[in-house]
């Protein structure tokens, strides 16, 4: 059973600072549908560099760099070119499920390095993503930065006008975001499931930007919600623990993604929006230009 | 900005012509080609003898052209499947699952009438075909209308929803077709039952008769936006939906609709390769790879802008392409997954033109100052 809990509080881990990522930039005002794509490639090349070189640390640090470096790629298709955010994401999740399949497939198998040693089974990335949170938070709600970040995606025209940058408030963020999610990634494949496969994220980042719609922008709600898909996920896997011979455990596979459809579905009732949907960032998904 | 003496401006377009867009979407396939072939120099060839080989085998090859014909004619359907949707301004990146649907539809019937390899169905062979077809499109319009509703009726986000049916889709695959699942083929590990001969999908001159079926929804599709009046209110819709609500359309019905029939024909895709495709008759363990392969539907719709006859050209472009790229991998001694590493590089490339069918560069010079 702990070790039930701690396998869920792990797989809550990668969601909760993939969300983060994907919560900060959409703060900004970009919305990246892509975050998969993202993650795809901190998963992939934080695998790939911990395997060669047989560190946790450059592989932790190399997908924050390749995750930074593809949300910029997003942020500038997004900001300077000002297309459809929603194209672009879709465009960076493919891209990133390509090429990720092409690039990562001869090292298709275990990361063959020692685990990284947790508490009671619990990784020490768990901790950080906790402490992210708080950060997260406290970022919004005390500091000058977050004011800027949130205004920028609230409303930028007004935003420029009274002297914030506005262009480059929303790169740092999405650049931000995108470290987040590679990240994210990174500890999906170097802690939780340190075998590489094509597409083994099975839709992990599609969850994560769910769970920032279901968040309501709130970092701290995010993380229970996190923790939330990170059990179901864990009870997918393994359904005897509850409910033993009850179904297939191919259908136990599809439970996360129903519920994930559920959530967003009461998520976008009118009676949800109306009593908690004022979070939403006024200018999400919508570019901006300088007059 | 200025570039020597000349002053160079963006400047927005505000209607692409047939000729600008055809000229974009090659320039965009173009560079995304010569991406590759950065790949192919990585991997010690030479790009030139790869894209030879891999237009040779996929277009002049007595064995690869007609399985590029088969793969065209699959991306052709879902790239009417994603087109559908998109006119309305919605997304439906879901083909993978509504192609799932439409496998379940069509073998579901089969089992149903009997028509497991060595059994004689009990209706005649082609009713038990044009059935097959009816489940097809009735398991994709299924998990099509799923989406479309929502999007309807509550502005749930349809891309996470469609995404999260792929992953459903797939597992419910997987419960049907394994460890006892009610579509357990015998024998094998992990596939579906094989179809009776009898129903297999009919051929002309080797050829399935899907082809015809496919090139047909293309044109039907594009009769329905040119001509229409639900086309009318699809484009309507795709361009303003408030705006739309006061020509008097009904804004809850516009998203049910595209993706039910986008789920339809997505739906036919799965029973073409599952049950038309010769050769293959049954759903294969590897039934994802075509999931995977749908996805060129996106990038194919967006390139086409959305007009289903010029998707007919880029679709058997693609299927060139990817069956090319498959074969020359092992040829050439390439990594796994060359057409996974194309499909990534043709989307991003697209996206990145995007911004040309929105802007024009307008080059000036500009007067000597005195």
């Amino acid at each position: 059973m702990l070790e039930f809990v701690a396998r869920s509080l792990n797989a809550s881990t990668v969601f909760t600072i993939a969300a983060l990522g994907e919560l900060i930039g959409q703060r900004s005002g970009i919305l990246n549908v892509g975050i998969e794509g993202v993650m795809l490639f901190g998963a992939t090349v934080g695998f790939i560099v911990a395997k060669t070189t047989g560190s946790y640390v450059l592989g932790c640090l190399a997908a924050m760099a390749i995750g930074g470096l593809i949300a910029a790629l997003h942020g500038f298709f997004s900001i300077t070119l000002g297309g459809d955010q929603v194209v672009n994401g879709m465009g960076i999740w493919i891209m990133g499920f390509g090429l990720t399949s092409y690039i990562g497939y001869p090292y298709t198998g275990p990361l063959g390095l020692e685990r990284i040693p947790g508490v009671l089974g619990i990784s020490p990335f768990f901790f950080l993503a906790l402490a992210l949170v708080v950060l997260t938070w406290w970022m919004f709600s005390s500091t000058s930065l977050g004011l800027r970040i949130r205004s920028a995606g609230e409303n930028p025209s007004v935003t420029e006008v009274s002297g914030i940058n506005v262009t480059r408030t929303r790169y740092l963020s999405v650049v931000v975001s995108g470290m987040l999610m590679g990240l994210g990634g990174g500890i999906y494949s170097l802690s939780y499931n340190p075998v590489w496969s094509i597409n083994f994220l099975l839709g992990w980042g599609f969850i994560a930007l769910a769970l920032v719609f279901f968040s309501m922008w709130n970092p701290f709600i995010l993380l229970a919600g996190s923790v939330l898909f990170g059990t179901l996920w864990q009870l997918s896997l393994n359904p005897q623990l509850v409910l033993p011979d009850i179904m297939s455990r191919y259908l136990w596979r599809t439970v996360p993604f129903i519920m994930t459809i559920g959530v967003l579905v009461i998520m976008s009732t009118k009676w949800f929006s109306s009593r908690f949907g004022a979070a939403k960032p006024e200018a999400l998904g919508q570019s901006y230009e300088k007059e | 900005m200025r570039l020597g003496s000349y002053e160079v401006k963006l400047e927005k377009k505000v209607k692409v012509t047939a000729l600008q867009a055809t000229i974009i979407s090659l320039l965009a396939i173009l560079i995304g080609l010569a991406l590759v072939g950065l790949i192919f120099l990585q991997a010690g060839v030479n790009p030139l003898t790869g894209f030879r080989a891999i237009f040779a085998y996929g277009f002049a090859n007595p064995f690869g052209l007609p399985l590029t014909i088969n793969r065209s004619v699959f991306i052709l359907l879902c790239t009417c499947a994603f087109i559908v949707p998109m006119k309305a301004g919605v997304w439906n990146i879901g083909t993978a699952g509504q192609l799932y649907g439409g496998a379940l539809g069509t073998f579901g019937v089969a089992l149903a009438l009997g028509a497991r390899e060595s059994q004689t169905p009990s209706l005649s062979p082609v009713l038990v075909i044009v059935l097959m077809m009816l489940g097809a499109i009735l398991g994709g319009a299924l998990i099509g209308a799923i989406p479309g509703f929502l999007k309807g009726r509550f502005n749930t986000n349809e891309i996470v929803v469609t995404m999260m049916l792929n992953s459903i889709g797939y597992w419910l695959i997987a419960f049907m077709i394994k460890e006892g699942g009610a579509f357990m083929g015998g024998g094998g590990e992990g596939t579906g039952f094989k179809l009776s001969e009898s129903v297999f999908g009919p051929t002309v001159w080797g050829q399935t008769f899907t082809i015809p079926i496919a090139l047909g929804v293309a044109v039907l599709l594009y009769f329905l936006f040119a001509k229409s009046t639900l086309g009318y209110q699809i484009r309507a819709f795709g361009l303003s939906p408030s705006a739309a609500k006061y020509a008097g359309i009904d804004p809850q019905n516009v998203p049910l609709v595209v993706f039910i029939i986008g789920g339809m024909i997505a739906g036919l895709a799965g029973y073409h390769y599952f049950a038309a495709v010769p050769g293959l008759y049954k759903i294969p363990t590897n039934y994802g790879d075509f999931g995977d392969l749908s996805f060129y539907g996106i990038i194919c719709g967006l390139i086409s802008q959305g007009n289903p006859l010029a998707a007919i050209p880029f679709a058997l472009l693609f299927g060139g392409l990817t069956n090319g790229g498959r074969f020359v991998q092992g040829q050439l001694h390439l990594g796994y997954g060359i057409d996974y590493a194309l499909l990534g590089i043709l989307m991003i490339t697209l996206v990145a033109f995007q911004f040309f069918y929105r802007n024009t560069i307008v080059w000036e010079k500009m007067e000597r100052e005195a």
